[in-house]
């Protein structure tokens, strides 16, 4: 199961709440700063219990997905020049990593901020492509907790798959989501 | 500032493999122009278009904006059996370089560019 989506959408930190849930440990580090997550993170054997059923996956937290990468964005964080263009050199090449991973993965989480316009090109190409390959995709509309957000908006944006809102930081909704899992991934 | 438009027809692409599609568009892109392509690329061509942006990224060229519009009944299968058999499938594309582009924002039917010279970042240290 692939995590997909923009940067600082909350892949990570759900990927580490879905592994802490069941296996007891995380999957990476989250940082305010995008790009983080720069190659795959793999979690693998991760046994998701819900309605029932018992679904056993790989995790794999997918590194954001972006159509620009400016190191000059890195340094408003705090980073010097050097550490900047490394950290965009390094995010170059997880974004490639995590098109290259479209075609192989067997269930698709694409996460979308619910406090942002869904209707940006990144999630319509992910989503597109994983259509395409006829993969299973589930809709997370995360940051549920924020004010300003809107999970209907998700839904009706993406009226042709399942979207389940919730928080991945307070855990809020994440029994939806396991619910969904067990219903929906191959 | 001039902001350069360029509009494309679809003839213009068709024959091409899909990696000389995505070399002719950035061409055009990095010259600093904001281009118009008659046709939506498939949701494979915008994978591509990412991944060979990806490659090309310094610190003059940090990327591209882009945003495409499609028929309703040319997705998924029937938009690659439609490319298959050397049809179009309209719609249309509108890339520039990230940039040019200020914002692209886009709703089902419709896509709006704000397009001009950005103010140069604020550091923090």
């Amino acid at each position: 199961m692939g995590l997909y989506g923009p940067p600082n959408a909350g892949k990570t930190t759900l990927a580490n709440k879905i592994s802490m849930d069941w296996t007891g440990t995380p999957v990476g580090t989250v940082s305010e700063i995008p790009h983080e997550t720069r190659s795959v993170q793999k979690k693998e054997r991760v046994i998701v219990k819900s309605d029932g059923q018992k679904i056993e996956m790989n995790l794999l937290d997918m590194p954001g997905i972006a159509t620009k990468i400016d190191y000059e964005e890195f340094m408003n964080y705090g980073l010097d020049e050097k550490e900047a263009r490394q950290r965009a050199k390094e995010a170059t090449r997880g974004v490639i990593e995590a098109i290259k991973w479209l075609e192989h993965v067997d269930t698709a989480l694409v996460i979308v901020d619910s406090t942002e316009d869904p209707y940006t090109q990144v999630n319509i190409t992910i989503i597109g492509n994983l259509e395409a390959r006829d993969i299973p995709v589930i809709i997370v509309a995360n940051k549920i907790d924020l004010k300003g957000s809107d999970a209907d908006r998700i839904r009706e944006a993406f009226p042709q798959h399942p979207v389940v809102g919730l928080s991945a930081m307070t855990g809020k909704n994440v029994d939806d989501l396991y619910k969904a899992i067990a219903k929906h991934s191959r | 500032m001039d902001i350069e438009l360029e509009f494309i027809s679809s003839d213009v692409l068709s024959g091409k493999k899909p990696a000389e599609k995505m070399d002719f568009l950035l061409k055009k892109i990095k010259s600093n122009k904001i281009i118009v392509v008659e046709e939506s690329l498939s949701s494979q061509e915008e994978a591509l278009l990412i991944e060979a942006t990806m490659k090309q990224i310094s610190k003059k060229f940090p990327g591209v904006e882009i945003s495409t519009l499609r028929e309703r009944s040319a997705d998924g299968f029937k938009e690659k059996v439609i490319k298959m058999l050397g049809g179009r499938t309209g719609g249309l594309t509108v890339i520039g370089p990230s940039t040019l582009v200020k914002e692209m924002r886009r709703e089902p039917q419709r896509i709006s560019v704000l397009a001009g010279e950005k103010a140069k970042k604020k550091k923090s240290r």
